[in-house]
């Protein structure tokens, strides 16, 4: 077994520091009751671009991923330690509160989770639980924003009443991308979005995803090391809770410095 | 988050309905803890009102007797055999040996209230106690019976309202025919004629407000009634008048009617009953209950007030003074209630006991599990090991899951047209009734049962099959012991359902007044009888304020009962609990 | 523990039952060993395990006689009555003819009988008179003379009574002097009983033929006559004789079982199969018994109810405002003949639920919110029980709660706030403690619909920034909204059908009324009324009951199919 928790991170050129940094992350290790799942990860995400985590199933990059919204909140017994700043607010801290920090921090799931409600409801959900919207006309903007922003609107735009979980898997998950942007946050947090859907709609997400760069932070943790080579600018690999090794995607796909992630990435484990 | 160089575009906005937000999920986390708190609070008011009214009934206040067995008396034919026993007159033996720790009282209405101490359905017992052991004829036995159910209810204060006043005179008392005249040194009456003085102006008060508002309905009736309102409101009047005719004292004596508190001077064994009370506070007049009616300078007496009028109370003055006189010479000892439970139902609270219902409703529960459980339990593993999925099964499914919605008293209804009606089993046996709730429960047994049989893993199935095991075998060797735990609880779940089950009992007649327990045999099951919920039904309704406290006492037992059944059931749950 | 079988009882039913166990364990010891003789031990050979062929045997030998005994406990003293009462009946026959003639020549009786017929006449013909001056409109209608053929018909009704008291009292002379006759005349023991027993009131002769029963098996009857003595003798000999064929049956068809099967048995014998088979057929003839009761139900409740009907309109029962059932005990009996409007029942029964609803589902709803979305696991494991304990609680001691503490506390309470002769058993009284009951049922079926919903759900609105109870209102709640609306229809049906607390605390009067604070009266309780008094079987009044009894029933499987219906499409939705 790895000694993980000692076992420096390797740091490629330009991964630390610099400019556009959206989130700062520091020393933050998560455990659940009393087995630790995340060993002192330390890594800067930059902004409108596309960061991939990758590594095994059970490497504690999803819980990386939910530590930025604080997500793991929700679960009982759940600790998180170690400074993690967006935009240079410290985001592990008591005192902020987790509805604001999720009112700018997105977050798509695995599985398709449309709301039990009409697509346009979906959409208008954030907006109206915030109150970012002053009027129907707004609101009916906003949707529509989304919806477009999303590729979705030519699809749904008939048919807006309908229940969202109606929808194809595919188009599900652009549904819930669309409520994740229309409260406008400032990071999407994508936990492998595409393993429950077809090659095709994985496609148009992709797609989507590349669009959306050009005004959010993405982070998205995938299993698919092509899809992180597809889309994503930066690339972070996890292993057994710990990053091995973080950098340019083009450079830990051509040239890792790690043996783990060469094996990783060539396909001899994971 | 102050010190944050940039804010989020909508951040702002966000904060903006943050507190709004923040108290609406306040208020409504609260509305859920409330809504618990509100369930215990209502769980802890029933279970503290039945456990406070039914605690006392555990213990009994009871009249011990030293009774003289005369031959001439219990013996009449004296040749000491059983039929002559039974035909001697235990309650005179009774009668006497009361009359005799009350000498004093003679008159033949004094010694009716006074025999009403107890009631005479305990000759009974002193019968059987003397058939018991013969040899008791012509000695002298101590014979221990419940008080009358109302004393008991005195005696542990739950009747009326009554204190002790303080006194600091001398007490002389001297007796003109009929009439004690009572003198203090100090006035120690005084307290309290001003009080009863003010509560019959408060009294008169009433009667005259409830006239004026008779009165005033006067015009609204129709004319019919108007008569009767009118001899109404004029009664009501009189009575004022005459009340505060009485407060004012013309010679000197408010006078203690019964509907003014009673007042009972005791000393050194002799007891008087106020009639009188002298404005001045030092004198008094009354009549004599106890003793001779003569005290000279005592300085060592009592003066014991019962704050509930005489007439709004179901005890005398009368009984009360001879009761509190037997318990100062230790003639009344508090006991255990052995009578709740020795016993069955009786006429007569203080005798009343549960006897009858327990066996009762053991004897239904055997029905009921010897039946339910079996049949439940087979029924799940048809439905759930080999029945093919087809219209069959479907409809016995849903039949199943809405029997188990069918309210209980229409189960009822099937054991009175099928059972009685139809096949003519007998009324009122414990037979029938578990048959019904056989019936009733199992449904909840078949629920129970095949969840059971779900948790067990399809590998242990596959596995016995694959060493080439029948269907059958793999059924009965595998599957079933490991779901049997599951089995158990749920089974013990529904008896315990079963066993708190009235309604249906009612319609088949299970509801009679029965004065003996069924036997705890074979023929049992088919003598009348009741069981123990229905029994708090019967008691719930009885006149008697004592039967509350029954009513209550044996709610107490049932639940320990349910209690022990659940606890048994999650015992077996924990013990025997297997997480795949 | 004693047991209280007397060695005669003890006798011969329990040695047959022990003798059966003993062939039972013969059976199963013989058909083994046969099994092991066939191959001569070599037991690979046997189709089946030799311990299947002893089974196969021993369930033959046993399940047969064991039934028939089964059936000898449930209806053999039954039997034995039967048989008794026609054999004393029989042997009364001469002297039943006697009284006969002797009634029908004895002119005080007839001339008795007559007057009672007219007064009847009378008083029937009053009742027209006076509810066709009730019925009657305008200028017919007439208070005085109302008023006094109320006085007349009141006391036609007492002279009535008198007269059919002393027609009793002739007759009941007659009988003794026949039956005195009778004992003069060397009559034997058993035709006085049957006499006796024919002679008596209808209530009597349960209590005779109990006695007499009593006598027969040796234990101590209320009272002891000549008459009981014979009839106990009768009772005894039959019993004696039924108790030998039953025995002397069951043993044969156990002979007969074990014969059959012993034979059967050979190394090919597919033991196995048939012994599955066997248990197969049992377990399917258990879950038979499901239906048979649905059957059972549907059929006494269909059966009673339609010779209801035919004696009261169906329109005018479910429609009728008036309900007083009362004044129909006895076919015979004068004045009206009851009113079956069930509509009172029904509004009684609908303002209860209401009120039981208005209480359980915010508290029972609420409770199952906090306890599966706010409560940590330790509150969970407290408050949970706690809940349970209320759902555990046996009907009869709500009813006793409401009649100890919650009715006086309203009449206290609107006494207080000037209300006038509030009632301590009242509609909201009942209402109340039946919505205490509800509350589990409520909070652990909304419990489970709750935790049904998927936590994706949950996790994609708190990714939003939706705080708990927005979550709560805006997602959860919508999505488990059909599993709660069958969970309240399911909570209704249990309201709807609930006895024991409506018996006990919301009194009986049949009141149209919308005020909560009046007694009303439910289906229920009057199902509990109509059958615990004085029953026959072929009034109207008993009926009834069963006629509500199938109302009930249907509602309440109406509100069951439909909310199983919701809450499965439910399920499905989120399995």
């Amino acid at each position: 077994m790895h000694d993980a928790q000692t076992q420096p991170t390797v740091y490629h050129k330009n991964s630390l520091g610099g400019s556009d940094i959206k989130v700062e992350v520091r020393d933050v290790s998560v455990s659940y009751g009393e087995k630790q799942a995340l060993f002192n990860v330390s890594l800067d995400i930059p902004d409108k671009s596309v960061t991939a985590f990758i590594g095994p199933s059970g490497c504690g990059k999803s819980t990386f991923l939910r530590c930025m919204n604080r997500m793991n909140d929700t679960i009982d017994g759940a600790r998180v330690s170690g400074s993690l700043k967006i935009d240079g607010a410290e985001v592990n801290d008591r005192a902020v509160d987790p509805v604001v920090l999720r009112a700018s921090v997105g977050m798509v799931f695995q599985k398709p989770n449309p709301f039990p409600k009409s697509i346009y409801d979906n959409v208008a959900y954030g907006p109206r639980i915030h109150g970012l919207a002053s009027g129907r006309d707004e609101l009916d903007a906003i949707v529509e924003q989304s919806l477009r922003k999303a590729g979705l609107w030519a699809e749904v735009s008939d048919r807006l009443q309908d229940p969202g979980t109606g929808l194809s898997g595919g188009q599900q998950q652009r549904l819930v991308i669309a409520r994740a942007i229309a409260v406008n946050p400032e990071v999407i947090l994508m936990d492998e979005p595409c393993s429950a859907l077809d090659p095709i709609a994985t496609a148009k997400i992709e797609d989507l995803i590349d669009e959306l760069r050009e005004n959010y932070c993405i982070i998205i943790v995938t299993h698919s090391m092509q899809q992180a080579a597809r889309v994503s600018q930066m690339t972070a690999f996890f292993h057994m809770g710990s990053l091995i090794e973080v950098g340019p995607t083009e450079e830990i796909f051509t040239n890792p410095l790690e043996s783990r992630t060469q094996d990783y990435i060539t396909g001899r484990f994971g | 988050m102050t010190d944050s160089p940039r804010t989020f575009p909508v951040r702002e906005d966000v904060e903006r309905r943050l507190a709004k937000r923040y108290r609406a999920e306040l208020r409504f986390r609260t509305a859920g803890l409330t809504a618990i708190g509100i369930a215990v609070a209502i769980l802890c008011i029933l279970i503290g009102s039945i456990a406070s009214e039914g605690v006392p009934a555990f213990t009994a206040k009871e009249l011990v007797l030293r009774v003289e067995l005369d031959a001439d008396r219990v013996d009449p034919e004296g040749d000491g055999s059983v039929a002559s026993l039974r035909r001697g007159s235990y309650n005179r033996v009774l009668q006497d040996a009361l009359r005799e720790a009350f000498p004093g009282v003679t008159a033949r209405n004094d010694l009716r209230t006074l025999f009403g101490l107890y009631t005479p359905l305990n000759a009974t017992r002193l019968m059987d106690a003397v058939l018991d052991d013969p040899a008791l004829v012509g000695n002298s036995y101590v014979f221990t019976m419940p008080l009358a159910d109302d004393l008991d209810l005195y005696l542990k204060g739950r009747l009326v309202e009554d204190r002790t006043l303080p006194t600091a005179g001398r007490l002389t008392a001297s007796t003109d025919g009929d009439i004690v005249s009572l003198r203090s040194t100090t006035a120690d009456f005084t307290a309290l004629a001003r009080e009863i003085e003010q509560s019959m102006a408060a009294e008169a008060r009433t009667l005259e407000l409830r006239v004026e508002q008779v009165r005033l309905a006067l015009d609204q009736v129709p004319a019919a009634d108007a008569p009767r309102l009118q001899a109404e409101a004029d009664r009501h009047a009189a009575a004022a008048v005459n009340l505060r005719q009485l407060a004012r004292a013309p010679d000197g004596f408010l006078p203690l009617t019964g509907d003014v508190p009673s007042v009972i001077v005791e000393s050194g064994g002799q007891a008087f009953r106020l009639t009188q009370l002298a404005v001045d506070g030092k004198s008094a007049r009354g009549e004599v209950v106890l003793g001779s009616g003569l005290v000279e300078n005592a300085d060592d007496w009592t003066l014991y007030v019962v704050d509930t009028p005489e007439s709004r109370r179901r005890v005398s003055d009368q009984l009360i003074i001879w009761t509190r006189s037997l318990v100062e010479r230790e003639m009344i000892q508090t006991g255990f209630n052995t009578y709740l439970f020795a016993n069955a139902d009786s006429r007569e609270p203080e005798l009343a006991g549960i006897k009858g219902a327990l066996y009762g409703s053991i004897l239904t529960m055997i029905i009921t599990m010897f039946l339910s459980v079996p049949i439940g339990v087979f029924t799940a593993v048809y439905l759930e090991e080999y029945a093919p999925k087809n219209r069959v099964t479907d409809f016995i499914e849903v039949n199943i899951n809405n029997l188990a919605a069918v309210p209980s008293i229409v189960f009822g209804l099937l054991g009175l047209a099928v059972f009685i009606n139809f096949f003519g089993l007998p009324r009122s046996a414990p037979l029938v009734g578990g048959l019904v709730l056989s019936l009733m429960t199992l449904p909840t047994v078949i629920i129970a049962t095949r969840a059971a049989l779900k948790a067990v893993p399809p590998s242990i199935r596959q596995a016995a099959l694959g060493v080439g095991a029948s269907k059958t075998q793999a059924v009965f060797h595998h599957v079933l012991p490991l779901a049997a735990p599951g089995i158990l609880t749920g089974s013990i779940i529904g008896l315990a359902q079963a066993l708190g089950e009235t309604a249906p009992l009612l319609m088949i007649g299970m509801v009679a007044f029965i004065a003996d327990a069924p036997s705890l045999g074979l023929a049992g099951f088919t003598e009348p009888a009741t069981v123990m919920p229905v029994q708090i039904f019967l008691w719930s309704d009885g006149a008697e304020r004592a039967f509350e406290a029954r009513t209550a006492a044996a709610i107490l037992i049932l639940l320990a009962l349910m209690i022990g059944f659940n606890a048994v059931a999650i015992y077996l749950r924990r013990r025997f609990e297997r997480r795949w | 523990m004693a047991f209280g079988l007397g060695l005669d009882c003890m006798s011969i039913i329990t040695i047959v039952a022990l003798a059966l166990l003993v062939m039972i364990a013969g059976g199963f010891y013989v058909g083994r060993s046969r099994a092991i003789t066939a191959v001569e031990g070599a037991t690979a050979g046997l189709h089946s395990l030799p311990n299947y062929h002893g089974y196969y045997v021993a369930i033959w030998t046993g399940v047969p006689a064991f039934f028939l005994l089964g059936l000898y406990a449930i209806f053999g003293g039954q039997l034995v009555d039967r048989l008794a009462v026609s054999e004393l009946r029989a042997q009364a026959a001469e002297i039943n003819r006697l009284l006969d003639d002797t009634l029908a020549a004895d002119t005080d009786f007839i001339e008795l009988n007559h007057a009672a017929e007219n007064l009847r006449g009378r008083v029937d013909a009053l009742n027209d008179e006076i509810s066709a001056l009730r019925n009657a409109r305008g200028d017919n209608r007439d208070p005085d003379r109302l008023t006094r053929l109320r006085a007349e018909q009141i006391e036609a009704l007492n002279l009535s009574t008198a007269a059919e008291d002393a027609v009793r009292a002739r007759r009941q002379a007659v009988v003794a002097a026949v039956g005195a006759d009778a004992v003069t005349d060397g009559a034997s023991e058993r035709a006085l009983a049957g006499y006796e027993l024919a002679q008596a009131p209808r209530e009597r002769r349960q209590l005779f033929l109990s006695d007499s029963r009593r006598i027969a098996s040796g234990e101590l009857a209320s009272r002891d006559s000549v008459a009981l003595r014979a009839a106990a003798q009768a009772i005894a000999g039959y019993d004696r004789n039924v108790k030998i064929g039953a025995a002397v049956l069951a043993l044969a068809l156990g002979a007969l079982g074990f014969g059959l099967t012993r034979a059967r048995i050979s190394s090919q014998f597919r033991a196995r199969n048939n012994v599955e088979r066997l248990v197969t057929a049992a377990l399917l003839l258990s879950s038979v018994i499901a239906i048979l009761t649905t059957v059972g139900i549907v059929l006494s409740l269909l059966f009673e109810s339609l010779r209801f009907f035919a004696s009261v309109p169906v329109l005018d029962f479910l429609f009728g405002l008036q309900w007083s059932p009362q004044i129909a005990i006895r076919a015979d009996q004068v004045g009206q003949s009851g009113a079956f409007g069930a509509v009172p029942l029904f509004a009684g029964t609908a303002m209860i639920t209401v009120i039981a609803m208005v209480v359980a589902v915010p508290i029972g709803l609420f409770s199952a919110i906090y306890l599966s979305e706010y409560a940590g696991p330790k509150f969970r494991q407290i408050a949970k029980p706690v809940l349970e304990i209320l759902a555990g609680i046996p009907t009869v001691v709500y009813g006793f709660f409401a009649l100890l503490a919650v009715g006086p506390a309203i009449r206290t309470l609107f006494t207080a706030l000037g209300f006038e002769s509030v009632v301590t058993q009242s509609a909201l009284s009942a209402g109340l403690v039946m919505g205490v009951m509800i509350i589990p049922f409520i909070s652990s079926l909304s419990d489970d619909v709750i935790n049904a919903v998927p936590q994706s759900l949950r996790d994609g609105s708190f990714a939003m920034g939706a705080t708990r109870s927005e979550t709560i209102t805006q997602i959860v709640m919508p999505a488990a909204l059909p599993g709660i609306v069958g969970a309240i229809l399911l909570a209704v049906s249990r309201a709807v059908g609930e006895t024991m607390i409506v018996v006990m605390a919301a009194g009986q009067g049949a009141n149209l009324t919308a005020n909560p604070l009046e007694s009303v009266t439910t289906i229920t309780v009057q199902i509990v009324m109509l059958l615990t008094g004085d029953q026959e079987f072929d009034s109207p009044k008993t009926l009834s009951a069963f006629a509500l009894g199938l109302v009930l029933f249907v509602l309440t499987l109406l509100m069951n199919v439909v909310a199983l219906r919701v809450v499965q499409k439910y399920r499905e939705k989120y399995d």
